[in-house]
């Protein structure tokens, strides 16, 4: 059998050589559809890629517990996500007093995350929250001070550490230290101010760089005397004791609530994955719209090969003639739309990156590679050529040399 | 002129054998056009042996079906009633990929309105032909470009077709018949669109090649160009209605060899590898 692949190869870069501004512009289409796609997916992944390596960071000896049961997909997340802030949880005081009793345990922090008025110098931004807690916050999370101390029993409960952006946001100064807060109308007075983190996505599903954290007393005061704990941080002594202390808290909170599991202990990756599914849920549905843009590139090189073939026709006669078969013609133009998607695909994928990265600028994250991602542009680019290619290479193939050959150009 | 063993043996085969192999053999060929009150049949019933090395020009008027004749020899048009035989074999049970595979290798065009390809220079244009026989870049642009130089286009090669006079432009049409070194060349008014002086030349180069060996069918209106042919056949309302040999002085035939490597040579090169 005749081997005609690179003879093909070199007609369809002849042809398209010969029409470049035709063929730039039906590249811009599919172009513009792998870019966004690109940019999308590499987005998403430093989006969930940030929570996973604060997670490896803290030094794999850290689980959490948080209320009901959270083994919901990605899509449900989406549905399901708010009201976790408004429905009361089941977390109770005696239950991290339970957790503290644990061996192994090296500290156990309640989060109880309150909104409300915020106000020193000036009013702080509505989406600050406050975080009421117990001192060992700053083991488990290791939290950082820049200036001052963190909370501590010897403390008054009207005493408070903020978020180095707070600070600037109610102050004007990260040198907050002494000045007066007003929490839900009581004033507190600021000790510490914490190091910058620059973390705002994370598994607490707070800020540290724009919080507020009161001890649990004043928390309570601000609550109608309740507690109202959204999650347990718990640090174990060793990442090899980490296993045993998850099956013991089970155990005990199993039997603080009688039996009903409405609590859920996560570690490791776990702890990473709801908010992981939340992005990866996210990617895919702004991506398959970045798709939609792509099937309008395709009909794109479609219209194109279409008017290519229209116009060759009497070229398609001569080719016939001199010796071309169905399936010589059928490759010619099929190689000459993969050129026109694949080389759209790959100019695509570079200024995806490219955007990724200008955008990310202004994001705390950065997108990341990898070959899934360059694999899904070629991948996708390949398919378009051949899908929107096909119709009009048969079509080329079908014509009649005898009344192609007639036809004048 | 050094000839290998072979080779000469060959072309003593083709002396001997040139009244006696019939190339092309139509039994009773019918070609219908139309359905029901359209029908018309443009070939109604032609019967005809064309022997290799016969130069056949095909007079008549217009309409009366030559240049469909001509796209059936060419395999061009396959929808025929009746038997067509090209080197003894139907045509009607060769696939398509097998015909477009003829075309390439047995069967040269040349057309009256050229038909080369208007973004293609000469060379390219010339060249176009050995692409589906699977040559590589190189070799198809170096045999090209041979080819060229024996039709004194060498200077010519990387002009674009619409820089060529009309009787450059056929010659570069003849180049590319040729390249693939057909046993049969057909020819549709090959000289329609020419003035006097370019006609002759074309025929003369035409004329050229039947001396050289190769069989040659000519569509044309002039009934001074038959002249050059060694038949002649008139046609009319898709029949023969007359077919004259002309005899030829018998010192001019087969003088020189066919242009470039003869079909025998290709395939004992293949049997080699």
């Amino acid at each position: 059998m005749r081997f005609l692949i690179f003879n093909h190869i070199q007609n369809a870069r002849e042809s398209l050589r010969s029409n470049r501004g035709r063929s730039a512009l039906t590249m811009v289409g599919i172009m513009i559809g792998v870019a966004s796609i690109t940019t999308i997916l590499a987005l998403s992944g430093g989006a969930s890629q940030i929570v996973r390596t604060q997670i490896d960071e803290l030094g794999g000896n850290v689980a959490v517990v948080r209320p009901g049961q959270v083994e919901m997909a990605g899509f449900e997340q989406l549905t399901q996500l708010p009201s976790r802030q408004f429905a009361t949880s089941s977390l109770t005081d005696s239950d991290v007093q339970s957790i503290k009793r644990i061996d192994g345990v090296a500290a156990v922090a309640p989060l109880m995350i309150i909104t409300g008025a915020i106000k020193g110098e000036d009013e702080a931004p509505t989406n600050t929250h406050i975080v009421a807690t117990s001192p060992e916050l700053e083991q488990t999370n290791q939290l950082e001070l820049r200036d001052g101390q963190f909370l501590g029993p010897e403390l008054k409960i009207t005493t408070a550490v903020i978020g180095p952006q707070l600070a600037v946001n109610v102050f004007g100064t990260e040198e907050a230290i002494g000045k007066t807060l007003t929490l839900r109308g009581e004033a507190h007075t600021v000790v510490g101010v914490l190091e910058r983190t620059n973390t705002p996505i994370n598994y607490n599903g707070v800020d540290f760089d724009n919080a507020v954290i009161v001890s649990r007393d004043s928390g309570r005061l601000m609550n109608q005397g309740v507690s109202q704990i959204q999650q347990i941080n718990v640090r174990t002594e060793s990442v090899a004791v980490l296993d045993s202390v998850i099956t013991d808290t089970n155990q005990a909170l199993l039997r603080n609530h009688y039996g009903e599991p409405d609590f859920t202990v996560l570690s490791g990756a776990d702890i990473a994955q709801p908010t992981s599914e939340l992005f990866t849920a996210i990617a895919g549905v702004t991506a398959a719209i970045a798709a939609i843009s792509l099937i309008v590139g395709g009909i794109g090189v479609m219209n194109i090969m279409l008017v290519s073939v229209a116009e060759r026709t009497r070229e398609i006669g001569i080719r016939k003639a001199v010796g071309a078969s169905n399936s010589d013609i059928v490759s010619q133009f099929l190689i000459e739309s993969l050129f026109l998607s694949v080389g759209g695909g790959i100019a695509g994928y570079i200024i995806g990156y490219l955007l990724a990265f200008g955008i990310s600028t202004f994001l705390t994250f950065d997108p990341i590679f990898s070959w899934e991602i360059a694999g899904v542009a070629v991948a996708v680019s390949l398919v378009v050529g051949v899908l929107f290619g096909f119709y009009p290479a048969v079509r080329a193939a079908r014509k009649d040399p005898i009344s192609a050959l007639r036809q004048y150009n | 002129m050094r000839l290998l063993p072979t080779q000469l043996s060959n072309i003593i085969k083709a002396m001997a054998n040139t009244n006696s192999t019939p190339v092309i053999v139509l039994k009773d060929l019918k070609k219908r056009f139309g359905l029901g009150d359209a029908e018309h049949y443009a070939i109604d019933g032609i019967d005809l042996t064309i022997q290799q090395g016969e130069f056949i020009a095909i007079m008549g008027p217009s309409g009366c079906g030559k240049t469909t004749l001509l796209n059936i020899l060419g395999l061009l048009d396959t929808d025929i009633e009746g038997e067509y035989e090209l080197d003894g074999k139907n045509v009607s049970t060769l696939g398509m990929r097998r015909q477009a595979r003829i075309r390439s290798q047995q069967i040269g065009f040349i057309f009256q309105s050229f038909n080369l390809v208007s973004r293609l220079n000469v060379l390219e244009n010339v060249a176009l032909p050995l692409t589906y026989k699977g040559a590589s870049k190189l070799q198809r642009i170096q045999q090209a470009s041979d080819i060229l130089d024996t039709f004194h286009l060498s200077q010519r090669e990387f002009y674009m077709p619409h820089q060529l006079s009309g009787g450059q432009t056929q010659r570069v049409a003849i180049a590319r018949a040729l390249v693939n070194n057909p046993s049969i060349i057909l020819a549709d008014e090959p000289t329609g669109n020419l003035d006097s002086r370019s006609s002759h030349i074309i025929m003369e180069e035409l004329s050229d090649l039947h001396k050289r060996g190769n069989t040659i069918i000519m569509v044309t209106h002039n009934p001074r160009l038959t002249t050059y042919a060694s038949r002649v056949i008139k046609m009319s309302d898709g029949t023969i209605e007359t077919d004259t040999h002309i005899p030829e002085p018998s010192h001019q035939k087969h003088k020189k060899r066919p242009l470039g490597k003869r079909k025998t040579k290709v395939r004992r090169k293949k049997g080699k590898r």
